[in-house]
């Protein structure tokens, strides 16, 4: 798709290469954390959230 | 961190418990009122669409009704019922008491009187005009914004008298949409930006970020603490949770400009909105797997625990409306579908299957807790079927018949006939609006059970999973 208002390739590519270089690092780091989700401590805050609250 | 907060003698605890269950109960009948009032509004709008001629005096008319019932939702019914929440949760889990009950009651009063103020002013025609989600007169913005630092202001003083070590994540999410949203509750003020190309930008800031970075976080932070406590399961992974709170900080301020494609807006500007709309799929996704790994082996427990279905409902909302957030970024897809009833049925879809259905997975987990009162299983089945049904028929309607409205569009058809094409989608909206209007009155219902009713047995959440009805 073409728009009059598109701007120069270059720009364009460079936008779009270091958006989506953070992007990706991100969905790795995701990723990482969904398989390997590690807190195994006992005293972890998302343990210690379970006791009574009062 | 300021001096802890220990309440130890058993009659201040008990008036400390009671005056939380009376603000926290307070924000919830407050919101359910504005709830009734703003959705009965969008069912005199969907009438409309079949009968334009329908109530025609000047204070009826479309163009004053439609702000009337997206201001109220947001502000009136989606706000207050997310910051009573808020509250009730930071006293909570910092196991703690209220910085000050009077600020809350005070923040109470200023978020009523902005959206009576607001009502009143855009029925007699005040309207700050085209500015999506801030028509009321920066004036009456002006309250609401005082109502949210006086809420960050409390909430930030609870949480700094907390008796334990760490700030439990969803007290981030809290406090940092509150915060989030004073700047862009003043970004949306400020004289300078209000004109030409400016105004066009912040409004694509102010009326994204008003959903993004103000009702998701608080929906999210209710998640964290509700989901946990309903399946007495920890969270599947807190740092996947602090993980989405930072890129979704860093991602969606940077969304708005996706509203305005193909529009005057710098190019690269809108196309840094589309990738980072992409780039949101890494907090969407890993939040919403987040919680469904937590649920993982329970989804059965559903069955009996209707909470648990309103949050799964919410989770699901979350994932499916903010995915679909991220396809409609695309230009060849905006294309189709910009202003069309698509996008209708996209922000009903947020701010009701995931938004609305988390606020009420969140009152029927904490208010019974709270106050030891709880509602019918007839009520909560009612209100669960009816507004899961109606929002499912009336987004599926507006979603199909919006693209054709598109396509009608593209193929250079007379404008009269997308609107021929829209009408039987129009009427099927119109049936599931109905739903989900009636499912509101049986929620008022279960929230007077909640506050008004007897007191159960029960007043804590059980380790098992709380069924949430009376015992």
């Amino acid at each position: 798709m073409h728009h009059h208002l598109v701007g120069p390739l270059i720009g364009n590519m460079i936008i779009i290469g270091v958006a989506g270089v953070i992007t990706l690092a991100c969905f790795v780091a995701m990723i990482w954390m969904l398989l390997r989700p590690g807190e195994t401590g006992r005293d972890h805050p998302k343990r210690d959230i379970l006791r009574e609250d009062r | 961190m300021t001096q802890a907060v220990v309440i130890d003698s058993p009659s201040a605890r008990q008036q400390d418990d009671t005056g939380l269950a009376a603000i926290f109960s307070a924000y919830i009948i407050s919101a359910t009122c504005w709830l009734l009032f703003a959705t009965f509004v969008g069912i005199v709008l969907a009438y409309k669409f079949g009968a334009p001629d329908f109530a025609p005096g000047e204070w009826l008319t479309f163009g004053r009704l439609r702000p009337i019932h997206t201001n109220d939702t947001f502000y009136g019914w989606a706000s207050i019922a997310l910051v009573g929440l808020a509250y009730y949760v930071a006293v909570r889990s910092c196991r703690t008491s209220f910085y000050s009950k009077k600020l809350a009651w005070i923040g109470l009063g200023l978020f009523n009187l902005a959206a009576i103020a607001g009502t009143i002013a855009l029925d007699l025609g005040y309207n700050a005009g085209d500015l999506e989600y801030r028509e009321w007169p920066w004036q009456v913005r002006l309250i609401f914004l005082a109502a949210l630092v006086v809420t960050a202001w409390n909430l930030i003083g609870t949480v700094a008298q907390r008796t334990m070590e760490d700030i439990y994540l969803s007290n981030w999410y809290t406090i940092g949409g509150v915060l989030w949203t004073c700047i862009i509750a003043i970004v949306a003020i400020l004289p300078w930006y209000q004109y030409g190309l400016g105004q066009v930008a912040v409004s694509g800031y102010y009326m994204h970020n008003a959903v993004g970075m103000w009702f998701t976080p608080l929906a999210l932070g209710i998640f964290y603490y509700a989901l946990p406590k309903l399946l007495s399961r920890p969270i599947y992974s807190y740092a996947l949770g602090v993980f989405a709170f930072w890129t979704n900080l860093s991602f969606y301020p940077i969304l708005g400009a996706h509203h305005f494609l193909f529009s005057p807006l710098p190019w690269w500007l809108q196309t840094t909105a589309i990738v980072f709309s992409v780039a949101m799929l890494v907090p969407v996704l890993g939040g919403s797997a987040n919680f469904l790994l937590t649920m993982r082996g329970r989804f059965g427990d559903m069955r009996h625990s209707y909470p648990l279905a309103f949050i799964f409902v919410g989770v699901v909302g979350y994932l499916v409306g903010s995915t679909q957030g991220t396809v409609e970024a695309f230009r060849s897809l905006q294309e189709v579908w910009h202003l069309t009833n698509f996008t209708v049925g996209h922000s009903h879809l947020t701010m009701y299957g995931f938004v609305t259905f988390a606020i009420w997975g969140g009152i029927y987990t904490l208010l019974p807790a709270a106050t030891g009162k709880y509602p019918s299983r007839t009520g909560l089945a009612l209100h669960f079927w009816m507004a899961g049904v109606g929002s499912f028929i009336y987004v599926i309607s507006l979603s199909i018949g919006g693209t054709f409205q598109g396509l009608d569009w593209i193929r250079g058809a007379p404008f009269i006939q997308s609107v021929v094409d829209m009408q039987p989608y129009y009427v099927w909206r119109g049936v599931g609006g109905l739903l989900m209007f009636l499912s509101h009155i049986v929620f008022a219902w279960n929230v007077c059970r909640m506050t008004f009713g007897r007191s159960a047995n029960v007043i804590r959440l059980t380790p098992a999973v709380s069924d949430g009805v009376a015992e």
